[in-house]
């Protein structure tokens, strides 16, 4: 793994080289306090230092409205969607974002493995950057440190205010043919960059501690304070459910079925036609986002559903913080074992 | 965990594309049902087993999981019998012979036929849980040698509501076929069997070690009809329940029929008793 030196200053450069490889996307500035993943125009436009956009980049690979087939009324037939596969370049990524495409690949791909996401993936490189967690990051509690370079092809590592520039695979190493901004270096290890926000435990324990916390009292406590407004689930970068919908042109001739991303977090998600309603509460629900994060999945794969972006958190209207309901679960968690311990 | 160079172009698929099938027969069968036979494309076949369903699409309104009823061994065509209780069921009304239907699947797990072979089958059919069970019923009838006793238990609201009357008829003068019919509130006309459908559960006679209990109904059903097997100590595992979620995509991907951290859409619709009760969410 060979490790370069790139200043600042020659970041814009970097990315008007990488446009050689494809559509560049990168994190922008939008408003005051937020970002968004967006085709560079100008490379100067580009943030470096972002704590998260308010969308995750799955909306690349899943967007949050995708046609699926056009259909003719008249005709009572439809045509197939072609979907584009020109090669992109993702910029600016942080770990825990990656991490999140690699767990959508697995949700995408395994049983029936879905064309439309496979064509968006397979022609996507990424080049990571390192971040400064701020007070909703959680990702080292889920395994995913600032450094995390599994998934990208080139990796920025903030080293005092430069960069050190790490090739990870055959086609980060293409990427940098001929551009001369950089210099071989040491790799550098950082310190200081320290997670504020936890959960107390590793999460290969936190299987177990879901498998008691069904039934525990912080659900309702949850759910007292969720107002079902969905974000965050929307804004979740693992999160994939989606709803299908069609569409009809005014003319009334034609129209389109899309798909679109929907929220086991809506009061309908889980309702059938004729009313019935298989997760009528608000309990329900919050309990079945946790569990999609932390027990169902992870149980069978191994790894949490969740990259501790805080983005659940941050964007909650309601103030509700997944990582603190993980640690009251623990809390109660410990308490019954205490009490299980003293009665024996 | 399934990773994307793991995955071949070839291996990906279309998932979402209907196939247009041809509407061959149509019947409104009673006030709220009607009944439908199509026809694949360029003869080819469904290949569904009994207990599966389909994506039934009309453009411009939607799609929406229907049970597949006839038999896999009628052979060419397939049957459905769609209940008007939603957006698209209530225009799927106005299809008729000769009309396109898109089509989707077969999708998720139907009964495991293996395990049913030689053994004595009893169908617990509440409402339109008919509609999946009689593709079970007359695949059991089309391969009579190869079953025990088929007996059947069917509940409706009011005897109006009973579906496939004609082949309840033919049922019930088979002497290979015990068929017990009850109706929550008679009219004037009836004279069979009044009550819940669990009331016909305790005088049945099952022989506990070859007895294979299928049971759709309503959901508030299935928690009564599984007391009454078990109060009768068939076991766990010889009984099989096929459940209603709302299963949109039926590729396991759009997370609406997830039972707890099952799809419905995947894992069930038919799902054995032993599988699924220690999930919440289930019954």
């Amino acid at each position: 793994m060979e490790c370069f030196s790139l200043l600042r200053s020659d970041v814009p450069a970097l990315i008007d080289h990488l446009g050689d490889f494809g559509e560049v996307i990168a994190p922008h500035g939008k408003g005051d306090v937020s970002y968004s993943f967006e085709v560079v125009r100008d490379s100067s436009d580009v943030v470096l230092d972002y704590n998260r956009t308010l969308l995750p980049l799955k909306k690349m690979f899943l967007p949050p409205v995708e046609k699926l087939i056009g259909f003719s009324l008249k005709n009572e037939s439809y045509e197939q969607v072609d979907v584009a596969i020109a090669p992109r370049v993702f910029f600016g990524v942080h770990s825990y974002e990656m991490q999140s495409i690699l767990r959508l690949d697995h949700s995408m791909l395994s049983g029936s493995a879905e064309s439309n996401y496979f064509k968006r993936r397979q022609s996507s490189r990424f080049v990571g950057i390192s971040f400064e967690p701020d007070e909703f990051h959680f990702s080292e509690s889920v395994g995913v440190v600032i450094e995390e370079m599994e998934g990208f092809d080139l990796f920025l590592n903030e080293v005092d205010d430069d960069f050190q520039l790490y090739v990870l695979t055959d086609n980060g190493q293409e990427m940098l043919n001929g551009f001369d901004k950089i210099n071989l270096t040491e790799p550098e290890i950082v310190e200081g960059r320290n997670f504020k926000k936890k959960i107390r435990y590793h999460y290969n324990r936190l299987p177990r501690v879901f498998q008691y916390a069904y039934h525990s009292d912080v659900w309702a406590d949850v759910a007292s304070r969720c107002v079902g407004c969905g974000a965050c689930t929307l804004t979740c970068p693992t999160c994939f459910c989606f709803d299908v919908q069609d569409h009809v042109e005014v003319t009334a001739e034609d129209g389109m079925r899309q798909r679109s991303w929907d929220s086991c977090m809506l009061s309908t998600f889980a309702e059938v036609a004729g009313g019935e309603n298989f997760r009528e509460k608000t309990i329900n629900r919050t309990r079945h986002r946790l569990f999609r994060k932390f027990k169902y999945i992870t149980d069978e794969e191994g790894l949490p559903w969740c990259v501790g972006c805080g983005r659940c958190t941050a964007f909650c209207p309601a103030g509700i913080s997944m990582p603190d309901i993980v640690n009251e679960l623990i809390q109660e968690d410990e308490k019954a074992q205490y009490h299980r311990t003293v009665r024996v | 965990m399934k990773r994307l160079q793991d995955v071949e172009h070839h291996e990906t698929e279309d998932l979402y594309y209907p196939t247009m099938c041809k509407v061959t027969g149509a019947r409104q069968i009673t006030d709220m049902e009607k009944w439908y036979e199509l026809e694949m494309p360029e003869g080819t076949s469904l290949g569904h087993s009994p207990g599966q369903f389909v994506e039934v699409s009309a453009f411009g309104i939607g799609e929406a999981p229907i049970s597949i009823s006839s038999s896999p061994s009628k052979n060419g065509k397939f049957e459905l019998c769609i209940r008007q209780v939603g957006t698209l069921t209530n225009v799927l009304k106005n299809y008729e012979t000769g009309d396109m239907m898109g089509i989707r699947g077969p999708f998720g797990q139907g009964y495991p036929m293996d395990n049913l072979f030689g053994k004595d089958i009893l169908i617990v059919a509440g409402g339109i849980g008919l509609v999946p069970l009689r593709s079970l019923i007359n695949y059991v009838l089309d391969n009579r040698k190869n079953f025990g006793r088929l007996i059947i238990l069917y509940g409706a609201k009011t005897p109006s509501e009973l579906l496939f009357t004609e082949e309840l008829k033919v049922w019930e003068e088979r002497d290979d076929v015990e068929l017990h019919v009850t109706v929550d509130q008679p009219d004037e006309t009836w004279k069979g069997n009044t009550g819940v459908i669990t009331t016909l559960i305790p005088s049945l006679d099952l022989k506990l070690n070859t007895t294979i209990a299928a049971i759709t109904g309503p959901p508030v059903m299935y928690k009564f009809v599984v007391m009454s097997l078990k109060s009768k100590q068939l076991p766990d595992d010889q009984i099989y329940l096929s459940l209603e979620r709302r299963m949109k995509c039926g590729v396991g991907k759009c997370g609406h029929c997830q039972i707890n951290g099952v799809y419905c859409c995947q894992d069930g619709p038919v799902f054995n008793y032993a599988d699924i009760k220690p999930l919440e969410e289930a019954l």
